[in-house]
């Protein structure tokens, strides 16, 4: 089942912000032209009451403030009106209707359906009190607290390129609830945290994963280590239900990350997450978009997800007739396959190097984790 | 950052006619490895796990019987102290040229605190601004007056906060500035920042 509805797209900064609703746009329109368009299954928007599942009521209070217009003085301690988050009218409703989405995955999947992709939402860097690098509201934690809240046991994976703090942090004294983030290395990059010895705190002890990676990781180190870590994990863990934060920044493309992923890999990744969903949480997960900056990649790997999500064959083109329409409203030319380019950059010298420290880095998180993950 | 800032507060001391078993048992219950020996609120001397572990080892055949001998006769004398106004980096300094632990904290002779590498780890931690989220830059700037300012005129005009700023001085004239800034957007401001002819190490400049 693929949950949308248009009013995602009223989550928006402004025209020169990255997190920028034409992704949205971009995306449902190919998968239009290329003839795949289902319609959605459309998400009412979350309440306040289910917000504050996961958030402090002066957090809400100062969203509610900002989002009619009022001067809030002390907003930018809350992470707001900032040049990442900037505050708009209406920022409440246009956050809570994401955080709705992804709410109503968590319903589907409790009343029975298996397989869930929410196009939209993702805001895993929002946390307790303070909205953060771009997220307002996180409707990943409201979700997995709505399944955990039902008895469920939730493995929650974030391939995002950045860590997904907030996530972690509301969660991190959870047993619950598993967290499991691949990223490039907060040594070089926002938010700065998800190093391995994050491991969780009190009952959530060891029940926090962190897999920093080196810039430049490329495919085939970045799919060495997944597939080395997350069904290891998965399987001592047994979930119940798999959410993944399906981030598409860790492409090549990608203006503000390093990681250099290409839809290759990305293709991969999805249909191992799929399998691994099948292979030890009884086939339920519930997916959803997150950052990606670049038109051209993010809305690629994304077209991606949604076909191998509902099984259907990859189209290697794209179609002309929407090549030419957003190549002329972007004005600049389109990568016209879906998957990229043969070596689309030039190699990384330091190649060899970079696989060996991601490897360490893997065990030692193993190590780390090993005493405690086995319930 | 002074030393008052990043000491430990009240001091676990002991008294020097207590034994050296005495002494150890209250470094092991305690998790700490300095013991300040302190009579009638004076400093006299100080002990540490290794003091006593030397002392009492049995490759050591004329060391003193642990459960009998006492702190006095182990204790190191004249303490190097610091006092609570001192800045951080110059009690860093001290401990490091010194090959010493920690600094018991004197104000007017009295003992106030005590700082250990631990807390000035803690406080190089506190500096470099890690615990907000951010992203990092770094740029490689002239050894002039006003430098720093124009990079950091460029983030303020750019709407960006800034958690914290490490320079140290580097070879040929220049300073290498690391910067920890509240955004995702780092290689956009780096972008930026080359163009008004900074030199930017990270995030580097990608050939594509």
């Amino acid at each position: 089942m693929v949950i949308y509805r248009d009013e995602y797209r009223l989550y928006n900064f402004g025209p020169d912000h990255p997190f920028s609703p034409v992704r949205l746009e971009m995306l449902t329109s190919l998968l239009q032209a290329l003839g795949v368009w289902q319609p959605p299954h459309s998400p009412p928007e979350a309440s306040r009451e289910e917000v504050l599942t996961v958030h402090s009521e002066r957090l809400v209070k100062r969203v509610e403030a900002a989002s009619r217009g009022e001067r809030v003085p002390d907003l930018e301690h809350y992470g707001l009106g900032t040049g990442d988050t900037p505050v708009f009218p209406g920022m409440d409703r246009a956050a809570r209707v994401l955080v709705g989405g992804t709410l109503e995955g968590a319903r589907r999947i409790l009343s029975g359906e298996k397989r869930v992709l929410q196009l939209g939402g993702g805001l895993h860097h929002a946390q307790y009190d303070r909205a953060s690098g771009f997220c307002v509201y996180n409707d990943l934690s409201v979700a997995i607290r709505h399944l955990t809240r039902s008895g469920l046991r939730v493995a929650y994976l974030d391939i995002d390129v950045h860590h997904g703090d907030g996530v972690q942090w509301i969660h991190y004294e959870e047993k619950e609830v598993l967290t499991l983030s691949l990223h490039e290395s907060g040594r070089y990059l926002f938010p700065g945290t998800g190093h391995v010895h994050e491991v969780g705190r009190g009952e959530g002890v060891g029940r926090k994963l962190n897999l920093p990676l080196e810039p430049f990781t490329e495919d085939e180190s970045y799919l060495e280590v997944f597939e080395a870590l997350v069904p290891w994990a998965l399987r001592a863990f047994r979930p119940d239900v798999l959410v993944v934060q399906a981030g598409a920044d860790a492409h090549y493309l990608d203006p503000l990350a390093d990681l250099l992923l290409t839809t290759r890999a990305y293709e991969r990744l999805f249909r191992l997450i799929l399998e691994y969903a099948e292979a030890f949480a009884g086939g339920r997960v519930l997916l959803t978009l997150g950052g990606g900056y670049s038109l051209d990649g993010a809305v690629r790997v994304w077209t991606l997800l949604y076909h191998v999500f509902h099984g259907l064959p990859l189209p290697e083109r794209l179609p002309e007739g929407w090549l030419l329409v957003w190549q002329e409203r972007l004005g600049r030319p389109l990568t016209p396959t879906l998957h990229d380019p043969e070596a689309p950059y030039p190699g990384i010298p330091r190649r060899p190097e970079i696989e060996k420290r991601n490897r360490l880095t893997l065990e030692r998180l193993t190590e780390l984790v090993s005493p405690y993950l086995l319930d | 950052m002074l030393v008052k800032d990043v000491m430990r507060s009240p001091v676990v001391t002991v008294g020097p006619e207590a034994t050296l078993e005495e002494a150890y048992r209250l470094l092991l219950e305690r998790g700490i490895r300095h013991l300040p020996v302190v009579a009638e609120g004076k400093l006299l001397g100080i002990i540490t796990d290794r003091d006593i572990r030397l002392a009492t080892s049995h490759l050591n055949p004329k060391g003193p019987c642990p459960t009998c001998a006492k702190v006095e006769e182990v204790m190191t004398q004249e303490v190097v102290t610091a006092h609570p106004l001192d800045p951080v980096e110059e009690a860093a300094r001290v401990m490091r040229e010194r090959k010493i632990g920690s600094l018991p904290v004197l104000e007017d002779g009295d003992l106030v605190g005590i700082v250990t590498g631990i807390d000035l780890l803690d406080a190089l931690l506190r500096l470099t601004g890690v615990t907000e989220p951010s992203g990092r830059l770094e740029v490689r700037l002239p050894d002039r007056v006003g430098e720093l300012a124009r990079l950091t005129g460029y983030l303020a005009g750019r709407g960006v906060n800034i958690h914290s700023l490490l320079s140290y001085p580097e070879d040929g004239d220049f300073v290498r500035a690391v910067v920890r800034v509240n955004t995702l957007e780092t290689h956009l401001l780096a972008e930026g920042l080359r163009r008004e002819g900074f030199d930017v190490l990270w995030p580097p400049k990608k050939p594509w």
